[in-house]
């Protein structure tokens, strides 16, 4: 009888421990872009303004930059923010998800790595959205969707000129809110 | 009944297999590597301005109060009745400043025997100086090089206010053959923006020693615009944070150029055309005659055993790496992007109208010039890796070239077992250039002028090419291709605080920084097949020597039972 129990147990703390492993490629995805830093945020940023289902710019920022005034340097990062009213409203009605909010606006990061490439960081909002019911569940699943369509790239289309200046984000750094564009 | 060791066994795998179903479901790929091919960043707007923004002026500390002096008191017309106010007082600065490369642009390299220097070698940028004098004499040490017969002499014609200027308003256009505007005009060309006429008199009364923006006005511009020939040397560095650079921060020690680059007789130590590898063991004494001696090293300050005995590991790396390498981790880090391509060979490009086209990136760069071919930018640039021993030879106007391959318009000696080498950083700056196909050498183009052969004005690469070898009394066949070249630069500038140096993991581990440096085994990246064998061998074996010596025991003891 130990024996099964044990064996339970074990199953469950190999499981566990698989979970605690696979998590942080679960929650959030890294993909190569075949752009630069800025082309590669200028095409996201059109993409975030072509997906339609009210998604709107509301800020670019940039961490990195905190880091030189502090006197450091990490290489480049840049957070493309975005926001549909048609998602975050049912959200932002139901006071028991409310606190969700901390989740807004959804996030893009380009950065590059040491390789000298270039990469697109994005969460996981569908199975993060599962943790919450199905009300959260059924949104951020949109909001997946959407996002997917955020990295899709047409190589044979011109590149887009950079938007700086997006409604709530100062474009130039640093950490600090910034609401707007649609949130 | 069921076995009580299946069961716990089926319980296990039952949760590898919820925990893996669970993985597959939600799994993204953590990186996906994109099937699309990689368009690069443009370039930068149409740059050569020499008015890099002036550092904040410090109090002075200098005996002299230049405004008070008799001689600088009345309006100067030119350049050149500056100079020659200068020189009443300071008799030989003249005859100092026509010894140096900064003046004569030419040094002839006594190791290669190479006649180098601006005025003769072909680079792969901006590509070379005769036919163009009037406009790249803008960086030019004195006033009036318009053509081959400018009198190198004539003391009144070195500029004295170009390196001396404190005010921030002295300002030489490509153009003008190295004269600063003296009447209001339009520049760039048809841009509707005015620079103002020099005040010679004001300048002249402002001068004194010079500062990272007298310097960068020339330096940080090389090669056409801001960070365009350089990745270490930008208008970012004309006031630079902590973080750009440790020695020139604005807010932290506030070295100028000449604090490293100590100046005697105004000769400028610290040549690209000879530059120290491997210095000298030891910090060098300032004022101490000594051979060799390059006081713009890292080295001349810091010795050759600069890290404390809390990290003594790092300093058994000195010999090996030069300082350059761990403690510059990127260049271009001042968020201006440096150029790293420049395809001349699609320039001439005209719209329907026949108008010269200008395409610019995403980040609002330059892409594409007619005048000048595509470009690409990088920021934050991992530098490449090579040993050096400070010579470099050149791809001259004579060297015959090999067009199916790339030409390395300088090429980096050095190697592991010479004794004078070390892992040195540079950028490698790629392009396409002219070449004569049949005989097999670098061509000039003649860009700039308002006559016909000049490139920038009408787009004829035959005109041009004509024109530009004529200048230089050489032949050109009348055929003419593009060959890809590559030319290097040592990185040494933008020098990141200690803990922002590279980490041992950068370089000892696969596919670190220093993966394609050849001639050295360095643990974590290289490894020895046979050796590996023979250790997991041995790691087998004692393993299966456990197994089999705890089976024979267990067995014994039951047989013994």
């Amino acid at each position: 009888m130990w024996k099964v129990i044990g064996g339970f147990v074990g199953g469950i703390l190999f499981t566990a421990l698989l979970g605690y492993q696979m998590m942080p490629s679960m929650m959030f995805t890294e993909r190569l872009s075949p752009f630069d830093m800025e082309e590669t945020i200028a095409r996201i940023q059109q993409n975030i303004q072509q997906a339609g289902n009210g998604w709107e710019l509301s800020g670019l920022r940039n961490p990195a930059r905190a880091v030189q005034k502090d006197g450091g340097n990490v290489l480049p990062v840049m957070m493309i923010e975005a926001c549909s009213t048609k998602y975050s409203k049912p959200i932002l009605n139901d006071d028991s998800v409310r606190f969700l909010s901390i989740l807004m606006p959804c996030k893009v990061t380009v950065y590059k790595k040491n390789d000298g490439k270039t990469y697109i960081g994005t969460m996981n909002a569908g199975l993060m959205g599962k943790m919450f019911g199905p009300l959260v569940g059924e949104v951020m699943g949109h909001v997946a969707d959407d996002q997917k369509k955020f990295v899709v790239f047409d190589p044979s289309k011109p590149a887009p000129k950079m938007i700086e200046g997006v409604p709530g984000g100062e474009g130039k750094g640093g950490a600090g809110g910034g609401g707007g564009g649609g949130c | 009944m069921f076995n009580r060791r299946a069961v716990s066994t089926l319980m296990l795998a039952a949760g590898a297999a919820l925990a893996a179903v669970a993985a597959w479901a939600a799994s993204a790929p953590a990186s996906t590597p994109a099937a699309q091919s990689a368009p690069v960043a443009g370039a930068h707007p149409y740059a050569p301005t020499n008015g890099a923004p002036a550092a904040p002026k410090p109090v002075s500390t200098s005996t002299a109060d230049h405004s008070k002096f008799k001689e600088l008191q009345r309006p100067f017309a030119s350049g050149p009745e500056v100079t020659k106010a200068c020189l009443s007082c300071h008799t030989e600065a003249a005859k100092q400043v026509m010894r140096t490369k900064h003046w004569t642009w030419e040094f002839m390299n006594p190791d290669s025997g190479q006649r180098l220097g601006k005025k003769n070698v072909i680079n792969n940028f901006c590509t070379a100086v005769p036919s163009n004098y009037q406009f790249c004499t803008a960086c030019h040490v004195g006033y009036g090089w318009k053509d081959a017969n400018f009198d190198f002499s004539n003391q009144n014609a070195v500029d004295c206010l170009v390196c001396h200027d404190t005010t921030g308003k002295y300002r030489k256009l490509p153009g003008l053959a190295g004269h600063p505007p003296y009447k209001d005009m339009e520049f760039p060309p048809h841009s509707g923006k005015i620079v103002k006429a020099a005040d010679l008199k004001m300048v002249a009364q402002n001068v004194g020693k010079t500062s990272r923006a007298t310097c960068g006005a020339c330096h940080f511009y090389g090669g056409g615009g801001d960070a365009v020939k350089h990745g270490d040397l930008d208008s970012s560095m004309t006031n630079p944070g902590k973080y750009l650079d440790i020695h020139m921060a604005k807010d932290g020690n506030n070295f100028t150029c000449g604090t490293c680059h100590a100046t005697s007789s105004h000769d400028v130590p610290g040549s690209r055309y000879t530059p120290t590898a491997m210095p000298a063991k030891g910090a060098q004494m300032r004022g101490k005659k000594e051979e060799h001696a390059n006081p713009a090293t890292c080295e001349a300050c810091h010795g050759s055993r600069p890290h404390p005995l809390t990290q003594a590991k790092l300093n058994d790396h000195t010999d090996t790496l030069a300082c350059q390498t761990c403690h510059i981790p990127q260049f271009a880090r001042g968020n201006v992007a440096t150029k790293m391509v420049w395809d001349w060979s699609t320039a001439g490009k005209l719209d329907e109208k026949g108008k010269p086209i200008v395409i610019k990136d995403s980040a609002g760069r330059v892409a594409y010039d007619s005048k000048k071919g595509d470009f690409r930018y990088e920021s934050h640039v991992i530098p490449d890796y090579i040993w050096f021993n400070g010579t470099v030879n050149y791809t001259l106007r004579d060297t015959k070239l090999n067009p199916d391959q790339v030409v390395k318009i300088n090429s980096f000696e050095g190697s592991p077992t010479d004794g004078k080498s070390k892992i040195w950083p540079i950028k490698v700056f790629r392009g396409k250039q002219p070449y004569d196909k049949v005989s097999m050498s670098l061509l000039i183009p003649h860009t700039y002028g308002q006559d016909e052969a000049a490139f920038w004005s009408y787009f004829n690469w035959e005109k041009s090419l004509t024109a530009g070898m004529k200048a230089v009394n050489e032949k050109f066949s009348g055929q003419y291709g593009f060959v890809s070249t590559e030319m290097s630069w040592p990185i040494t500038h933008m020098v990141a605080p200690k803990d922002d140096a590279l980490k041992c993991t950068q370089c000892h581990s696969h596919h670190g920084r220093l993966q394609k440096v050849a001639g050295i085994y360095m643990p974590g990246r290289d490894a020895n097949p046979y050796l590996n064998f023979l250790g997991w061998a041995a790691a087998l074996l004692t393993f299966l020597g456990v197994l089999i010596h705890g089976a024979l025991r267990i067995y014994l003891n039951r047989k013994g039972n």
